[in-house]
């Protein structure tokens, strides 16, 4: 479990902070989207939880960030990279070596995981990340899309219990973007992974993601399952993250005075919602 | 420069050979071009590069940088022959300049030692992975693993860094500054600003990759962690025999002569 409790951080030489006052409890098997404009402080929350906040970036700590009962403040990084792993913004910045390969077995070896379980993890990772034929390609030959994707599989290849993903579909077209999210989400349903995933594309976060955190301005704006979060159309768009069409539909019904339920998460719900009002037109 | 340093996969006989070994026969053959003041040996060994480099499916790169290397040295023979005037002239310019047999003789094997002296570590380089450079550190001379990382990291970095100032300067370039001059002091009067912006995101760089080396456990690592054996076998023995023998050779001619 992780939980923040009256977290603030100013990064060192600014003085704004980046976050404040966030108090957020994050349960084991989560699935958890985090959205907001940029510069919100997505990625210092993601820090925050990986435990690179305080120990990797200097700045004023107030507060507490605890993971599965360890204070980020008093353990030792490695201890708590042992249970969280995190795929970066800044995918470039995240490669340590100049191989694919390489690069999926370089955490798997700090790890000592033992040889004989290596081969079969590399080639999971690959699978899941769908680039099995990337395998030994040089990283600095590779698009950005597939570096992303390579980054992904050297993360998920250490079968952390907490994987923090920071906009892994960034560079990704849709059709790898969604791939990335159904692995996502079978890690999260099959091997009770907690997934923390900071995106922007909000459709593929309402479709798969349990809960939404918004961030607005360093402040958690709003916290809950996707659907309590979304009725709140009005105020996330003054967030500058926009609805999915398909809520936007509902709200519209609801705004005219033709629809009282929950707010519309996907397309069969919208489908059902303006079925059941021109019905009741009828 | 694009690309030609990196690592070339492959199952040559270099490719498989133990890369402390590699790293050893280089060096070696390095040496051996500086204690050799033969033109023909220097060339003698540029030629077993290249063989080697064509053996193991790399000799276009390694002409490559042959060639970029000879621009190179060509720019400091014309730096160079002009400031020897001891011995037999061969062309008498105006202001007591000439240019002599001696010194011509002199700024050609320097231009060539410097290409001999540099390929075959540019070939080690393109069929060494960096990860078992530093891996055989660790494990065969237990070099503690923070050092071998770094010091592969820095080599990992150079086409990184050689791209990001390539973007720069086609960004400045399509801002419509002229890097596309002849003249290489103007040239490097406008570049040297732009190392400036380069230091800064490579220290950002550096910094970034090495938070997301130390969360993917690289403080737990000791120099039991790998996998990977780096055993020697005859193929090394052989690769060292060749590398000794070539640059006793270079010795032995530097003394005779
Ligand atoms: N290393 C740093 N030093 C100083 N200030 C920083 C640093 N990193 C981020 N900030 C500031 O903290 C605030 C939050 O940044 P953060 O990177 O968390 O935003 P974000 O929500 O991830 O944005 P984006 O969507 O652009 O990635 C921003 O105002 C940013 O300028
Ligand atoms: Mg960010």
């Amino acid at each position: 479990m992780i939980s923040i409790k009256d977290f603030s951080f100013t990064y060192k030489g600014s003085d704004v902070p980046a976050l404040s006052g966030i108090n957020l409890e994050i349960e084991d098997g989560d699935f958890i989207g985090i959205i907001g404009g940029s510069g919100a402080g997505k990625t210092t929350l993601a820090h925050s939880i990986c435990a690179v906040i305080p120990h990797y970036r200097p700045g004023d700590f107030y507060g507490s960030v605890t993971v599965n009962g360890m204070d980020t403040i008093d353990t030792p990084p490695e201890d708590i990279a042992k249970i969280t792993a995190c795929v970066m913004q800044d995918i470039d910045s995240q490669m340590t070596t100049s191989v694919v390969e390489d690069e999926i077995l370089f955490g798997l070896e700090n790890f000592s995981v033992p040889a004989e379980e290596t081969e079969q993890r590399i080639t999971e990772a690959l699978e899941e990340a769908g680039i099995p034929e990337l395998r030994y390609r040089n990283l600095n030959t590779l698009s950005g899309g597939q570096k992303q994707k390579a980054a992904i599989a050297a993360i998920i290849a250490l079968k952390p219990k907490i994987l923090i993903l920071d906009e892994p579909t960034g560079e990704l077209d849709p059709q790898s973007s969604v791939r990335i999210f159904k692995m996502l989400k079978r890690l999260n349903e099959e091997h009770g992974v907690t997934v923390i995933v900071i995106e922007q594309k909000i459709m593929l976060l309402c479709e798969y993601a349990k809960k939404l955190a918004v961030l607005n301005r360093g402040r958690l704006l709003e916290y809950g399952s996707v659907r309590e979060v979304l009725k709140d159309a009005a105020r996330l768009k003054e967030t500058g993250v926009s609805c999915p069409r398909v809520t936007d539909i509902s709200e519209e019904l609801r705004r005219r005075g033709l629809y009282t339920g929950p707010a519309a998460v996907n397309v069969d719900e919208a489908a059902e919602i303006v079925k059941g009002v021109c019905e009741a037109d009828d | 420069m694009k690309g030609l340093l990196e690592y070339c996969r492959g199952n040559s006989f270099l490719h498989s050979c133990n890369p402390l070994i590699k790293i050893a026969a280089a060096f070696i053959m390095c040496v051996g071009c500086f204690m050799c003041s033969s033109l023909i040996y220097v060339l003698c060994v540029i030629g077993i590069t290249l063989i080697a480099g064509y053996s193991a499916g790399v000799g276009g790169k390694v002409l490559k940088i042959f060639t970029s290397l000879l621009k190179l040295g060509f720019i400091l023979l014309l730096l160079q022959i002009f400031f020897i005037s001891e011995g037999h002239v061969l062309i008498s310019l105006p202001f007591g300049i000439r240019v002599t047999a001696e010194g011509l003789h002199f700024c050609v094997l320097l231009a060539l030692r410097i290409a001999g002296a540099t390929l075959p570590l540019a070939l080690m380089l393109m069929v060494t992975k960096m990860s078992d450079i530093s891996g055989a550190l660790v494990k065969k001379l237990h070099v503690p693993y923070k050092y071998a990382f770094a010091i592969t990291t820095a080599l990992r970095f150079i086409p990184v860094f050689a791209d990001e100032m390539n973007g720069i300067i086609e960004a400045q370039t399509a801002r419509g500054v002229e890097f596309d001059t002849k003249n290489p002091i103007k040239k490097i009067s406008l570049m040297l600003p732009l190392c400036v912006p380069l230091l800064v995101s490579s220290v950002k760089r550096i910094e970034d990759s090495s938070t997301s080396a130390l969360l993917r456990g690289f403080s737990l690592r000791t120099y039991k962690s790998g996998v990977k054996t780096y055993p020697f076998h005859l193929r090394d023995a052989a690769l060292l025999s060749v590398a000794a023998v070539t640059s006793a050779c270079g010795l032995l001619i530097g003394i005779l002569i």
